[in-house]
């Protein structure tokens, strides 16, 4: 460890993973540690089940649930938009190759103590019972004008400027009704709550045309998920980081971040020794003087022998509950994946059921979300604070990633990576420097 | 797209640190050999495949090292994924990395289910008129493990010998065992893996 790194990247979860990738490529030297025995910090998914269960101090699983080696559980939910940024980076970097993925079945929206299929194209609108005759009509419109949009061709706009003009102001002039905004505002432009509503309209488009995108690659639903689980990620991108001469130590605790002159950070110490570095890289855990709560959040990990009801049997699917559905400020989430994925024992189901709290009774705010899972064999709650840094790290050089306004995708993610990227090295991540061709067949 | 898909098999290097892991694969690459540690030649090297016939069939190993992640942190577990075979190294001068090749076999039969294990004792040209680890040795090693291993082989990749045999006849084994299993392999189980689109934003309609 005594040595001298350009950069020091602390913790392996999924932005600290893309970034030490990012910057190994970028021909810097690079040590990359985490206090914990195993990659991805957050973002790992665990295995076997047993440890699972006494993570939350819950007595061993019993045979029902098969192999404890063939579960992989993620602590957090989150699918890929199969056009989004991180489907981007991941093709970019060349990190897809370490990875295969399935659509997610289908996404469902909550609507009056039931849930629909969000409809994926004119038939299933037609069909869709979230909307009347006539709004059906009105959201086919809606749609069409989101389709042809461009936004480098004002034509297209049809003198109504989106720019300007707020959210509200276009579902108005589609005579869109409540609940129409609803469905389109929280399962296809992915809000968590409403402020976008009086935000200009471009911003909206821009996020539905991602879902309409994302959704014409794969087919089914513009969702991803990865074989054996998120953890995946962060390992696929600590292998580029290692490849390209990053460092990895693992079960190294970290005692203090050595500030220099002029409060430049200058190393990293555990116990005895410290690794001399220009920049240090990490999540909110390691630096909690430089973090501020943004807020908490609750999670409850389900584990079922069964699909979901009125899912049409879904291996996988997600539910999104709009806030005013169940009279909150923000939504809550169900993301289901199953033995599918190699995540679970052959013919078990794993839920996820999230939000953000608002009381002082986080359990009692995703109970809409646990009533659609039917019986439910064993039950893991969380409540965690998230952060986001106090400054930009430009001082310093400790750069820390955020979780800021968590969407159901892994779009801020990347845009906070690759902002923390510019920020400590000043320039953009350059792709070309990545050698496809090297590690790929065609020699 | 009329060109028959020659059948592709992820093949892992495994075993500590300094055994020579790099040095298999820079043969199997490039057919060289370095005596530092270099890590240069391999930098952004991923994984690299290469075509074997055997008898009337084709097949290609795609062969994976390390990136030098076992030297203080551990293996990710993403690395065993979709192996079909393993190859676990040590080195004929190093008894300690032969005494350690148990843990990094449950780390294969732990993420690698499915994979075939081979053993390969490197470094051959190293060995002195007493060896350091004797046959005897290395066939007690395989029963202990209850015969998971697969083929034995010795190389030496300084002088190049026994590399290309043993890659010669595990492409030969798996072939064999491929066979039967492919016709078991239920296509359900398989994700697929994204690649980039050819950008027709156009019928990228929602209705
Ligand atoms: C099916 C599904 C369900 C989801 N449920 C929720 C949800 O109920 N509420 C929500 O806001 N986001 C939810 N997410 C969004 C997902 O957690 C975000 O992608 C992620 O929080 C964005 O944070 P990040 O990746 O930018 O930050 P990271 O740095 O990766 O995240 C930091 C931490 O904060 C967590 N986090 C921050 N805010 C929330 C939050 N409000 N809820 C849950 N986790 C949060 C992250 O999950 C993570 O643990 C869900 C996603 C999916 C696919
Ligand atoms: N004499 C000899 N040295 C070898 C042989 N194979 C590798 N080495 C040397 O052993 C050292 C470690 O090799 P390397 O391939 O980096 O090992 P890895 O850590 O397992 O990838 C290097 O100095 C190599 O030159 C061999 O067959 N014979
Ligand atoms: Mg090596």
């Amino acid at each position: 460890m005594d040595e001298e790194y350009d950069a020091i990247v602390l913790g392996t979860g999924l932005k600290e993973c893309i970034l030490s990738g990012m910057l190994s490529v970028s021909g810097k030297k690079v040590l990359h540690v985490d206090r914990n025995k195993y990659y991805g910090g957050e973002s790992a998914s665990i295995c076997p089940l047993e440890e699972l269960f006494s993570k939350f101090g819950a007595p061993a699983p019993d045979d029902s649930y098969g192999r404890g080696r063939d579960w992989n559980v993620d602590l957090i939910p989150k699918f890929l938009m199969a056009n989004g940024q991180l489907v981007k980076l991941l093709i970019h970097t060349g990190v897809t190759r370490y990875l295969e993925f399935k659509s997610v079945e289908g996404s469902y929206v909550y609507k009056g103590g039931k849930i629909s299929k969000v409809p994926v194209d004119q038939k299933e609108a037609l069909a869709s019972d979230l909307m009347g005759m006539f709004e059906k009509r009105r959201f086919r419109n809606f749609l069409i004008y989101v389709q042809d949009f461009q936004q480098e061709d004002p034509k297209t706009w049809k003198d109504f400027d989106p720019t300007t003009a707020d959210m509200q102001a276009l579902y108005d002039k589609f005579g869109l009704d409540k609940n129409t905004q609803d469905f389109t505002g929280h399962a296809l432009a992915l809000y968590r709550d409403d402020d976008y509503l009086k935000r200009p309209a471009l911003e909206t488009i821009k996020r539905i045309k991602l879902y309409s995108d994302s959704l014409a690659r794969y087919g089914k639903s513009p969702y991803l998920y990865p074989m054996y689980g998120l953890g995946e990620l962060p390992q696929g991108f600590a292998r580029l980081s290692a490849i390209y001469g990053g460092t990895y130590m693992l079960d190294k605790p970290i005692d203090e971040i050595v500030i220099g002159e002029g409060g430049k950070v200058v190393g990293v110490r555990s116990g005895n020794e410290i690794a001399k570095c220009k920049q240090v890289y990490c999540d909110p855990t390691y630096v909690p003087d430089r973090v501020r709560k943004k807020g908490r959040v609750v999670r409850c990990i389900c584990l079922m022998d069964h699909p979901i009801a009125n899912t049409k049997d879904a291996l996988s699917t997600q539910i999104i509950i709009p806030q005013k559905q169940v009279g909150r400020n923000s939504d809550i989430y169900v993301s289901v994946v199953s033995y599918t994925h190699q995540v679970a024992a052959k013919g078990w189901f794993i839920a996820m059921v999230s939000t953000t709290v608002e009381t002082e009774n986080p359990e009692n705010e995703i109970k809409p979300g646990l009533e659609l899972l039917g019986p439910v064999r064993q039950k893991f709650t969380s409540v965690s604070d998230y952060y986001e840094p106090t400054d930009e790290g430009l001082q310093s050089q400790i750069f820390i990633s955020q979780s800021y306004d968590a969407t159901t995708h892994f779009e801020t993610t990347c845009l906070d990576v690759l902002d923390i990227f510019k920020r400590g090295t000043g320039e953009e991540f350059d792709f070309s420097k990545i050698k496809h061709e090297l590690g790929d067949e065609e020699q | 797209m009329a060109t028959i898909k020659i059948p592709e098999q992820k093949v892992i290097l495994c075993g500590e640190y300094g055994v020579g892991k790099s040095s298999i694969f820079r043969r199997f690459t490039n057919n060289t050999f370095v005596t530092a540690t270099d890590r240069k030649s391999t930098l952004g090297l991923d994984h690299y495949s290469k075509t074997y016939h055997v008898g009337d069939r084709d097949l290609k190993l795609q062969l994976w090292d390390t990136g030098g992640m076992e030297r203080v942190a551990s293996i990710t577990s993403s690395y065993y994924k979709f192996a079909e075979a393993a190859v676990l190294v040590f080195a004929l001068d190093n008894p300690a990395s032969f005494h350690i090749l148990s843990q990094h076999l449950l780390d294969i039969v732990t993420y690698a289910e499915n994979a075939k294990i081979f053993l390969c004792g490197n470094k051959s040209d190293l060995l002195s008129d007493v060896p350091q680890i004797t046959d005897t040795e290395i066939e007690a090693f395989c029963e202990q493990c209850h015969n998971l291993i697969t083929g034995t082989y010795k190389t030496s990749c300084k002088t190049g010998e026994g590399v290309e045999e043993m890659f010669n006849d595990i492409a030969s084994q798996l072939v064999q065992s491929n066979r039967s299993r492919l016709e078991l392999q239920s296509m359900e189980q398989h994700g697929f893996k994204i690649t980039p689109s050819e950008e027709t934003t156009e019928d990228s309609c929602l209705c």
